[in-house]
């Protein structure tokens, strides 16, 4: 079970946010990327000193600077029945692709023909660059 | 290498999922967060947003321009200054500082001034039950 998997399944859930300057965001994880970077939504923020209290529509927060998220229990056991899921839906599609390996293959090697076409072109551009030096330096 | 080994699969059956996810290798073993921009800041572009930098300092301006680091183009900025002694508590006091490029790594967060409330505190009564 890793950190950004179990956010993702945390996704449209309430979450706590401490960031590690000591603020606090709650509200419902709207969004999260690799960077753990989140955006939130209805989200109260309370300042370091848990003083003071802000209600605000919607946050943006960089990953770096989180020092803990707390995000609820059940997240566990919903990202394993996710995980399940995800797992059926990929043996489904691998009887499915059973059948057209072989031309996915044929569509391979064409591409690698189409490559060489290019390279061959490349070629006499550069030919002519050369010329283009030659020239240069036959008027200098 | 060696977690899969221990797992208590048939070897058959490893076998075939390591050569499934070789060949289509776009579908991952679960389902992470995806490499997109999770902000469209273009919803807020002409809007008054509010950033919180690195450090403390707080802004609020207009939101002109913005790239994929998120580098931002505020305009008619206005800064929340601190209390001297201590940086954490902002105080009323403002100061203008007109147009301002953001730059992405001192960036800490973004939230729209429009629908920003201050309240009481919301947790007294779950602690008094």
């Amino acid at each position: 079970m890793l950190p950004l998997y179990l956010l993702t399944a945390a996704k449209n859930k309430p979450v706590l946010i401490e960031l590690k300057t000591g603020e606090t965001y709650q509200g419902d994880l709207v969004n999260l990327d690799p960077w753990m970077n989140l955006t939130l939504s209805n989200v109260i923020h309370t300042n370091t000193g848990a003083d003071e209290f802000s209600k605000e529509t919607e946050v943006y927060i960089r990953g770096m600077h989180i020092k803990y998220l707390r995000i609820p229990d059940e997240i566990m056991d919903y990202a394993k029945e996710q995980n399940l899921l995800n797992m059926e839906q990929r043996n489904k599609n691998v009887k499915r692709r059973g059948g057209d390996r072989n031309q996915s293959g044929g569509g391979g090697r064409d591409h690698r023909r189409g490559g060489r076409g290019g390279n061959r072109r490349f070629q006499g551009d550069r030919h002519y660059n050369n010329n283009h030096h030659y020239q240069q330096r036959d008027n200098e | 290498m060696s977690a899969q080994q221990t797992q208590q699969q048939p070897q058959g059956q490893q076998q075939e999922q390591k050569q499934h996810r070789r060949r289509n290798n776009q579908t991952p073993k679960q389902e992470g967060p995806k490499r997109e921009a999770i902000l469209d800041l273009n919803k807020y572009k002409h809007q008054e947003i509010k950033v919180k930098f690195v450090g403390g300092r707080q802004i609020t301006g207009v939101l002109k321009g913005f790239d994929q680091l998120m580098n931002l183009v505020l305009e008619n900025v206005k800064e929340q200054l601190r209390d001297p002694e201590d940086d954490t508590v902002l105080t009323k006091e403002t100061r203008d500082l007109g147009l301002v490029v953001v730059r992405c790594t001192s960036l800490l967060t973004i939230s729209p001034v429009n629908g920003f409330e201050i309240i009481e505190n919301p947790f007294v009564q779950p602690q008094e039950q």
